[in-house]
Parts: structure tokens; C-alpha cells; sequence
């Protein structure tokens, strides 16, 4: 076990560094000049070439590599070829809003889909089975910019509960989460209920059943228990899909997250921002990955990996 | 089968659900938009909230923008966000007025020499900068030569480049002599804000997240992407301003949202408003839409160097075929003018031209004549925001009733601009039509007649792409920016706005309005022509 | 399964995967329709789904108007007896755009899930089959693609090759390969281990004859159900990129398109925007209504 996380732990530079190749030639694929972008319309043509020499873009590509890479190697990610900002310091403000919104979207959607889950589990194929399914399968099928603008009408505008967007208090936080927590919680709810639905065909809460246990006693006790286990897998790689930020919750609630912060550095072709963020998230998703595949094999002792 | 009943009855309430939801939203648009006054109840409760404040905000209104700031160096900026940003806290020399006329700010006055080589600035006295360092002639030495030191890469560097000597014969009095006359020296010295000498020394290049000039609000926060927070300079020169503690400005890109938050009163003022909602808000009591010319012009070069373009014919039946009042219309729902030159009425040496007046059969005939009676088929490139998406669609259907079947390619900014940029000569040029928009940084007449007309600015050197030549509009281009006397430069630039409107190198389409929204409480928050924001006399009532 | 990125296998964004690996039933399609009709919801949806089929086919016969006719006098109509969903902002009919928009939506949403379950099934039978270098290769490739938000990279795609309708289709499809590529690698791993496979290799046949023949029809199912499910999650991420400007064709009446294009008028004449809006959320539901019926038919483990 330790030596199969130390295993995977090591694996996760060559992939890094591949992903830090791979990120590095695709956005210099995307057609567009940067220098000419921060010039400006009205500038000059030796303007252009002059910042483009600033910026090091004239030299040839694996020159601008290396020396990326070798600044990424002393800490240093470089500066928003925008706005001369350190790219670190841009990503610490960005990761906050984009953190706790995943976190808030997680934290209702793993409870709500959790209930729908069990509640359709155990009355399946019954009237509240179809509800929860509706309702879950519904989170999904919205498109995430339609709801939000349509739960600004209501709760902001109509009735003024909640905040149109923005950073400032917990209540911000409250329509993008909704918005962004929607499709997880459908997530989850679908997947708790048919795990729920296979750990309850299992020999031993066949045997609990026979033992003459409790209806909710066989299922909060030992259905529940070993379905928890997939839904927490499914949670923690949520994560890892959100910490990336949503672009269209973000730019619907005027939330500076992540997210948001990638388009725009796209739309100015800001290599080293995009760069950055984009090994940030490889790095979380990673992670996050490894952590999950380790905890599923911690919680469920059938699995062992095999140290090859 | 027990359950049919049931789950034909899921899928109704559904459909139901889905049907209450758009009626309940809409039913309450409606009710806002008709109850004049008595308004949402976001309106009614927020007060109780805030603590019963005439405005959420109090003494320190929240404006709520479409972008993101890029930079506060007042130097280096390139949008039009950043240079609001930097006027807050920066002034120069001279300044633009609400409609973008030059007047003097830190000069106190100025007189031009003869040949129009020589500028002696008088500079006001007693004026500190935020860090109670003076501002003095050597102060104005300083900023020039930071602009002009090519080591700094700045992007205002051009607009001085004429600058061949700066004097200062005494702490309150600045000669600047150039190497040729050039007219729109004043609208550029109007751009180049005054940075506080000692902060330019101990921040550098850091400058930009360490605002320090003479202007009415002092720096207090930026977090990028979120927010700018000034405040209230208490030693501003000009009695009685700023009248508000502070403001900030809040980046709220989706059109929608922002609306919205100045309907709760989240912000204060917008800018820009969206023109589909001006009809809506207009009727709120609480809103007040504020809407003035702009020098936004909104246009379609034509690329007159490639067949069927550069027949004449061609390009006028064109301008013929699009009806510029449903363009107003159907686009800028209702809010704009016609474009009648080939600059807008705010700008410097305007000369209104002949309308290419609406009329199909006309059109269908110049293409007949130009050898295109059944039209052709042709491309019109744009970029992808919603304004030039529905712009292009429009034309598209214009053009079809002449015959001419256009496909419709938006393509992102930083695309877009690469296709353009990238043929190095125009024989290698794929552009077709391209519908853009332009608006001269600094007002001048050159800033919106070279770039664009000039056979030097074809791209990637300027932004020439009608690939418009005509020699003596060249000419008149350079002879325009020596003559040292304004009548002169006027009636040059009135001649080059005529042959260039009979060239037709473009289709003309408008101008836009600049349209901001804001609570009736807010007074003395101006937008002016150029989109810039003025917040110098803001005031809560 | 002894393996544990099939746990990664499940979790793709927006819809649940997970290996369905049949028994050998006698009458499988017999089988199949009885536990199928059972599915109340998902039998309504299929039905939903075929009624969509049919409009889209035959859209060019039920449009009441011209889809592309403007009409500037009558811009943003509401619902009314000659037009039942109102117009848009150019006076164009919106029920005609939608019946027009039906086939250009399925047809992108079809055609980027068809490319993404061939792709990523080739994929998962070569990475489950072969294993070892092969395997870690394709497994961690779709690790990379799977780090990057899927929007991001249909942006980066849609950059790359430039706007327009195959564009988008690649750019929705690319993000889908993961997804099927390592649920039909779980598939294959289980597959593998069985018996008739075993008997088949004892026998000397060729591997591509034992991948085609004995462990490619065992994935189907599971192919069928991801197929059917993914298909909701395409049509909203045609709709995403059209948001972000990036969308098919902005002159076609695509669903997503009309919605992005439509939503700044969301508060002064919402029924062009609730329109698109109900038409992408049912046709999203039912395709994943369809689906989650399809899986609990298809899936031996869920007998009651």
C-alpha cells in the first residue's frame, strides 16, 4: 500500500512534465499573436515587434520552453504577459472564490443527492423514485448559464434575497453555488441509488434482513455504509473536475475565480497565465485522483493493489 | 402497469413546472416594467438590510463595468477600462471636457509658436502629488522622458515620438519643442497623466499596482479581476470635489448581471447598458438611462484591392443596399445615428457627407452594371460577441435581397485579428468584409483618418484593411498634420472625409451611443463619447 | 476487478458510467424489452425521443414559417395565434427556428458522441486487451485530457481549427473519448478473464478476431447506455460554447445558438429564451431519462 502510493506519487512528475510539453505546444497552436494583442489597435508595427522581443516570443519555441522551464524550476511562473502582474500572485487571488464556491456546490449537492439517492434506492420503482430521479436527472439537463441568469431574476432581482454576485459575504455565494452544485448533486444522487440498489442485493444484507434487523437499520447501517464509499469516490473527483472553476457560473455571477480567469488570459493569448493554470489544474486533478484511489482502497479492504 | 398513472403524472407536473417557471419570471419582468415607481421589491427590502441608506452603497457608489482593469500605469494602457481607471487618480497637462474637447488641467494655460514647433506650458502651482511630493515642471520632464525611453516599451511612446526637446526654464513653466508640427499634440498631451517622480523611483516598473498623481481619488485597493476601490483625496486642488468617500469598480462581464445588480442597487451606476434593456429599465423609477453621441463608429471595410470590391460600383451598391434605420432598429435597438462620414460628429474636423440613402433597386442596378446582376457570393468576417453576431446576421439578410449571399464568420478577437494581421501583402489578403468598429483614442481627426485610409496602413503595419489607396488622400493625410493653423487642418480633413466617402471603401453603418444606467440618487457620473468614464464630480443624493 | 482506475472510470463529468457486463441471457432482446417497459419514465422519454427524431426529420415540412425570413416590424413578438413561440429579434418565427434547430442540434450532439464512442471504444479494447505499455499509454493520456476542463479545451480546439460546424463537433467529441475509453477498458479487463475468451485463445484465434468477435459485443451495452447519456451532455455543451461565442454557425437557428443570442433579452421578452431554453432541458432530460432505463434493462445485476 505505502509503496504503491510512493509508486504513483513519483509517477506524477514524467506526467507533469509531459503535461507541461503538451500544455506548452497546444497553446501556441492556437493562432493568434499576443504581442500584437497588449500593443493595442492603434499600434505600430515596430511597437509589435518590439514588445513581442520583450516578451521573448521571437525566440524559437523550445528556447521559450526551456527557459520557462528553468524559471518554473527556481519558483518562478513568470509575469501575465497582460498586465505584468507575478502570475503567483494572480492565482492565490483567483483560487480562493473559486475554492469555496467548489466547496459549497460539494458540500449541498453530496447531502441533497446523498437523501435522493437512498430515498429512490429504497423505494424503488415507486412514485418517490421517480421524483428523486426526476429531480436529479433535471440538475443535469439545464444549461449552467440559463439557470443562473434565471435564479438572478428571481432571487435577486424579484426578491431581493440574495446578491446578483460578486465575492463580498457568504451570501454571494449562494445562487452560483446552486447553479454550479446542480449537476453534481444529479450526479450523485443517481449513482448513491444504484449503489445503494447493489450493496442491498449482497449476501450479508440479505443475512441482516433474514436476522429480522430493521428496515432502516439494514439501510442506514450497512447499505449506507458501503454505498458511501463510491459516492465518495465520485465527490472527490467532482473536486477535482471544479477546482478547475466553472467559466459560465463565473462569468454569470462576476465571481474572479479561476475559471474566469483562464478565458480572459485565452481571449489575450496570456501564455503564462494559461500555462500556469493549466499545469495547476493537471497538478489538483492528479492529486486528487490519487488521493481518491487511495481512500477507496483504504475504505474498501477487497481491493488490493498490486505492488507490480 | 401500477404505476403509469404516476409517471404520466411526474412528466406533466414536470412540463408544468418548466411552463410556471418562464410565466412567473416573465409575469414579473412584466410587473416591473409596468408599475412605474413602485418597483421590485429588492428596492423595498434592501433598506432594511443596509440599515435604511438612501443608497446600499452610502457615500461610496459601486460602478459596475464589462471588463476586467488591465494596468494602472497611466502610461501603458491600451483599453479604454484602464485609462478610466488611470484618470481617477492621474492628470495631465491637459484633459478631455464631458464632449471630449481638449481644456487645460495642470496647465494653467499654454501658447503655440508660430510655425507650430514650440508648446510653453504655464503650470498651475500648489498641486501635490497623492504622496505630497510637488508637481512642478521637472515632475512633467520626468513622466515625458519615461514615455519617451524606448527601454520602457510604453504604449504611449508614438503618441510623442514628435518630441525632440523639453525645457523647463523655471519649476512652473515647460517648453516642449517638436521635430515637425503636428497638430493633435494637444489631444495627446491630454493622454499622458502625470505620475508622482519619487513613486516612479522607488516602485519602477511596479507602478501600476502603486498609483500615486494629482487627481481627485487616491489608490486604496485593486484585486485583480474583482474589484478597484479609490478614495477620496482630501487635499484635491479643486475646492468642494471629490464629493464621495470613495468608488469602486466592480468587472461584471455578463450583460444580464449587470443590469440586474442595478436594479437591486448592488451598483449604482452601469457602463456600458445594454441597448435591449434600455426600454425595460427606463420605465423603473429608480433607474436613470443616460445616453450621448459617442466616437464609436460601426462599419464594414470592404477589401477594395479584391474582385468584386474594388469596382466602385460594387461598394456603393453595397452601402445602397443596407437600410441604415432598421440597422438601428434591428441592432442597436434604436440608439444610435447614422453614420455620415467617415468619423463620428464628436470627433475632431468632422464634415458631415451625403447619405448613401437606402434603395434596393438602385443597388440591384449598379451591380448589374457592374457585371453582377444575380449578386455573388462573399464572406463577412467579425468577432464573436453578440453586438457583431447580430450585426453580420443583419447584413446577411440585407445583402440577400440584392443577391448577394453572404456567409456569416465570427471568429475570436485574438483569431480574428491574426487572419487579418497575418498576409503581409495585400495580394495575399483573404478578407472580404469585415464588420468592425472604431473610435480614436485621443479624438483627433488623424487618430481616426490615418490608421484607417492611409495606403501606408495597410496591415500587419496599421489597420488599413479595405486595403483603401488613393494618393491624394495620402497627401492630405501628411499635409493635414503639419498645418499649423486649425481652419487649415479642417478644411484638408473635410476633403478627405469626401473623397473617401465617394470611394466607398467602407459601408457605413452608425455610430454608437454611449448609454450608462444609474440610480436616481447619483449625480455627476458622466460617460464620455469615448466610453471612458468621468466619476471627477460624482455625488450621492 | 483487481484494477483501480475502473473507480476512474466512473467518473466522468456529467453522467454516471459504470461497467455493465451482461450474463449471457437466452432471449437477450425479449429479455431486454420486458425489463425495458417496465421503465415508466424512460419508456415516456424514448417516445419523446422519437417524436423529436421524427420532427427533425421532417422539419423542412412543419415549419409553419421560413425559419430565416425577418421581419422588422414584428421583432420580439410575443406567443400568439399566428405564432405560436412568438419571434425572435429579427421577427423570425421562433417555433419554425426550433423545429429547424431540432435536426441541427441532434445532428452535432449525434455525430460528436457517435466519433467519441468509436474513438474511445478502439481505445478502451486496445488499452484493456493488450495492458502494459499500451495501457498505462492510453490510460494516462486520458488522465491528461481528462485534468483540463472539458470547456477549455472545445475552446482551445474551436481556437485551433477555427469556428464552424465540424469544428464544434470535434471539439464536443474530443472531450467525450475519455469517458468511453475507460469504461470499455473495464469492461475488457472482466471480459478477458472469462471463459469463452480463454477457450478462444486455447484455440489460436487471432487477437483481433477475439477482440471483434468474443469482447466487443459484451461492450455494447454499456456503450449503448454511455452513448445514450452522453448525447444530453453534448447537446449542453454545444449550448456552453455557443455562450462563449464559439457555437456552430450563429445565422443557424442551433438551439444553444438561439439561447446564447437570445439572452439579453431574457428580461424584456423572455419567451425568446425560455423557448430554446425548455427545448434543450427536455431534450436533455429525456436522453438521460432514456438512458439511466436503458441501463438498469440492460444490467444483469439489477434483476429484482
Amino acid at each position: 500500500m505505502g509503496r504503491y502510493a510512493l509508486q504513483r506519487l513519483i509517477g506524477i512528475v514524467p506526467l507533469l512534465f509531459i503535461v507541461s510539453v503538451l500544455v506548452f505546444m497546444f497553446i501556441h497552436l492556437i493562432p493568434g499573436d499576443p504581442a500584437r494583442l497588449i500593443a493595442g489597435k492603434e499600434a505600430t508595427l515596430e511597437e509589435i515587434n518590439q514588445t513581442r522581443v520583450l516578451l521573448g516570443l521571437d525566440q524559437p519555441l523550445w528556447k521559450q520552453y526551456l527557459s520557462y522551464m528553468k524559471d518554473m524550476f527556481q519558483g518562478d511562473l513568470g509575469n501575465s504577459i497582460r498586465s505584468g502582474l507575478p502570475v503567483t500572485e494572480m492565482m492565490k487571488s483567483r483560487f480562493l472564490p473559486t475554492l469555496w464556491l467548489t466547496l459549497l456546490s460539494m458540500a449541498w449537492a453530496v447531502v441533497i443527492g446523498v437523501v435522493i439517492g437512498i430515498v429512490s434506492a429504497v423505494k424503488r420503482n415507486k412514485w418517490p423514485d421517480y421524483a428523486g430521479m426526476l429531480i436529479a436527472i433535471s440538475g443535469i439537463s439545464i444549461p449552467g448559464f440559463w439557470l443562473g441568469l434565471v435564479l438572478i431574476q428571481i432571487f435577486s432581482v424579484q426578491l431581493g434575497w440574495f446578491p446578483t454576485g460578486g465575492i463580498d459575504s457568504w451570501k454571494s455565494y449562494v445562487l452560483p453555488s446552486l447553479t454550479l452544485g446542480a449537476g453534481i448533486m444529479s450526479m450523485i444522487a443517481r449513482f448513491s441509488r444504484s449503489s445503494m440498489l447493489e450493496t442491498m442485493r449482497e449476501d450479508y444484507i440479505r443475512t441482516a434482513r433474514a436476522k429480522g434487523l430493521m428496515e432502516f437499520v439494514v439501510v442506514g447501517r450497512h447499505a449506507l455504509r458501503n454505498s458511501l464509499i463510491q459516492v465518495v469516490t465520485i465527490a472527490g473527483l467532482q473536486f477535482g473536475f471544479l477546482l478547475g472553476g466553472s467559466v459560465m457560473v463565473e462569468t454569470v455571477f462576476s465571481i474572479p475565480g479561476l475559471g474566469r480567469m483562464l478565458v480572459d488570459s485565452i481571449s489575450f493569448r496570456d501564455y503564462t497565465v494559461i500555462q500556469a493554470e493549466l499545469l495547476l489544474f493537471a497538478a489538483e486533478f492528479i492529486l486528487i485522483n490519487l488521493v481518491v484511489d487511495l481512500l477507496y482502497g483504504v475504505l474498501n479492504p477487497k481491493i488490493r493493489y498490486a505492488d507490480n | 402497469m401500477k404505476f403509469k398513472g404516476k409517471s404520466w403524472s411526474m412528466l406533466s407536473l414536470l412540463i408544468v413546472m418548466a411552463i410556471v417557471a418562464s410565466a412567473c419570471s416573465s409575469n414579473n419582468n412584466n410587473a416591473a416594467g409596468s408599475e412605474n415607481g413602485s418597483s421590485p421589491s429588492s428596492s423595498a427590502s434592501a433598506p432594511s438590510e443596509s440599515g435604511a441608506a438612501p443608497s446600499k452603497n452610502g457615500n461610496n457608489p459601486v460602478i459596475a463595468v464589462n471588463a476586467n482593469f488591465i494596468t494602472l500605469d497611466p502610461h501603458n494602457t491600451s483599453d479604454t477600462l484602464s485609462i478610466t481607471g488611470a484618470r481617477t487618480m492621474y492628470e495631465g497637462l491637459m484633459g478631455f471636457d464631458d464632449n471630449m474637447q481638449v481644456v487645460p488641467v495642470l496647465a494653467e494655460s499654454y501658447e503655440i509658436s508660430e510655425d507650430g514647433l514650440v508648446y510653453t506650458f504655464k503650470l498651475k502651482q500648489n498641486i501635490k502629488f497623492h504622496d505630497g511630493t510637488d508637481f512642478n515642471s521637472e515632475a512633467v520632464k520626468v513622466n515625458i522622458e519615461r514615455i519617451l525611453d524606448e527601454k520602457n516599451n510604453l504604449r504611449f511612446r508614438k503618441s510623442f515620438a514628435k518630441v525632440s526637446k523639453i525645457e523647463t526654464p523655471d519649476a512652473a513653466t515647460v517648453v516642449f519643442t517638436l521635430s515637425e508640427p503636428y497638430n493633435a499634440f494637444l489631444n495627446k498631451l491630454a493622454m499622458g497623466l502625470m505620475i508622482s517622480p519619487a513613486a516612479l523611483t522607488e516602485f519602477g516598473t511596479d507602478i501600476s499596482k502603486h498609483p500615486s498623481g494629482t487627481g481627485p481619488f487616491k489608490f486604496k485597493e485593486w484585486v485583480e479581476g474583482d474589484r478597484l476601490v479609490v478614495e477620496k483625496n482630501p487635499d484635491y486642488w479643486q475646492q468642494g470635489l471629490p464629493k464621495v468617500d470613495s468608488v469602486t469598480f466592480k468587472p461584471v462581464p455578463e450583460n444580464g448581471s449587470r443590469i440586474a445588480m442595478l436594479k437591486t442597487g448592488e451598483a449604482d451606476f452601469i457602463y456600458p447598458m445594454p441597448t435591449e434593456q434600455v426600454a425595460e429599465v427606463e420605465g423603473d423609477g429608480n433607474i436613470v438611462v443616460d445616453k450621448i453621441d459617442s466616437t464609436i463608429v460601426r462599419y464594414i471595410t470592404l477589401n477594395t484591392m479584391k474582385k468584386p470590391y474594388d469596382d466602385l460600383k460594387v461598394r456603393q451598391a453595397i452601402n445602397y443596399a443596407i437600410d441604415k434605420d432598421a440597422y438601428l432598429k434591428v441592432v442597436k435597438s434604436g440608439l444610435g445615428a447614422k453614420l455620415d462620414s467617415t468619423m463620428s460628429s464628436k470627433t475632431q474636423f468632422y464634415s458631415q457627407q451625403p447619405a448613401y440613402d437606402y434603395d434596393v433597386e438602385k443597388a440591384k442596378q449598379l451591380l448589374s452594371e457592374a457585371g453582377y446582376p444575380d449578386g455573388f457570393d462573399a464572406e463577412i468576417w467579425g468577432e464573436n460577441d453578440s453586438e457583431s453576431v447580430k450585426g453580420m446576421q443583419f447584413i446577411k439578410q440585407q445583402l440577400e435581397l440584392v443577391g448577394i449571399k453572404l456567409e456569416v464568420k465570427s471568429m475570436e478577437g485574438a483569431t480574428l485579428s491574426d487572419q487579418i494581421n497575418t498576409p503581409a501583402t495585400p495580394a495575399d489578403a483573404k478578407i472580404q468584409m469585415w464588420f468592425v468598429s472604431w473610435s480614436p483614442s485621443s479624438n483627433d481627426a488623424d487618430g481616426a483618418t490615418r490608421g484607417l485610409f492611409s495606403s501606408t496602413m495597410f496591415p500587419p503595419a496599421g489597420s488599413n484593411t479595405a486595403y483603401y489607396k488613393n494618393d491624394n488622400v495620402d497627401k492630405w493625410i501628411e499635409d493635414a498634420n503639419k498645418a499649423t493653423d486649425p481652419e487649415t487642418a479642417k478644411t484638408i480633413f473635410a476633403d478627405i472625409q469626401k473623397q473617401i466617402w465617394a470611394d466607398a471603401p467602407w459601408a457605413f453603418l452608425g455610430v454608437d451611443q454611449v448609454i450608462s444606467g444609474k440610480r436616481n440618487n447619483i449625480e455627476g457620473v458622466t460617460v464620455l463619447p469615448d466610453g471612458s468614464i468621468n466619476i471627477l464630480k460624482a455625488e450621492v443624493k | 476487478m483487481n484494477d483501480h482506475s475502473t473507480v476512474m472510470g466512473s467518473g466522468a463529468p456529467g453522467g454516471r458510467e459504470q461497467a455493465v457486463v451482461p450474463d449471457k441471457p437466452k432471449n437477450p432482446f425479449g429479455q431486454f424489452l420486458r425489463k425495458f417497459s417496465k421503465q415508466k419514465l424512460s419508456l415516456i422519454a424514448g417516445i419523446f425521443i422519437v417524436m423529436l427524431f421524427l420532427v427533425a426529420i421532417f422539419a423542412p415540412f412543419l415549419t409553419p414559417y421560413n425559419p430565416d425570413t425577418p421581419n422588422y416590424d414584428k421583432m420580439m413578438a410575443g406567443p400568439s395565434a399566428d405564432h405560436w413561440a412568438g419571434t425572435d429579434e429579427y421577427g423570425r418565427d421562433i417555433l419554425s427556428r426550433l423545429i429547424v434547430g431540432a435536426r441541427l442540434s441532434l445532428a452535432v450532439s449525434l455525430s460528436s458522441v457517435f466519433i467519441a464512442a468509436v474513438i474511445g471504444t478502439i481505445l478502451g479494447l486496445l488499452s484493456g486487451f493488450y495492458g502494459k505499455w499500451l495501457d498505462r499509454l492510453i490510460m494516462r493520456g486520458s488522465d491528461v485530457l481528462f485534468s483540463f476542463p472539458d470547456i477549455l479545451l472545445a475552446i482551445g480546439i474551436v481556437a485551433i481549427l477555427g469556428p464552424g460546424l465540424l469544428n464544434v463537433v470535434i471539439a464536443v467529441a474530443v472531450f467525450g473519448i475519455p469517458s468511453f475509453a475507460r469504461m470499455i477498458r473495464s469492461v475488457t479487463l472482466s471480459v478477458k478473464e472469462t471463459l469463452f475468451v480463454e477457450a478462444a485463445r486455447s484455440i489460436g484465434a487471432k487477437d483481433s478476431r477475439i477482440i471483434w468477435r468474443h469482447i466487443f459485443p459484451e461492450t455494447v451495452p454499456s456503450v449503448i447506455v454511455n452513448l445514450t447519456m452522453k448525447i444530453g451532455t453534448a447537446i449542453l455543451a454545444a449550448s456552453s460554447l455557443s455562450f462563449l461565442g464559439m457555437g456552430a454557425k450563429p445565422t443557424e437557428p442551433d438551439w444553444g445558438a438561439m439561447l446564447s443570442m437570445g439572452r439579453d433579452y431574457l428580461s424584456i421578452a423572455p419567451h425568446v429564451v425560455y423557448f430554446p431554453g425548455v427545448a434543450i432541458f427536455l431534450t436533455v432530460l429525456a436522453f438521460n431519462l432514456l438512458g439511466d432505463g436503458l441501463r438498469d434493462a440492460l444490467d444483469p445485476k439489477m434483476k429484482n
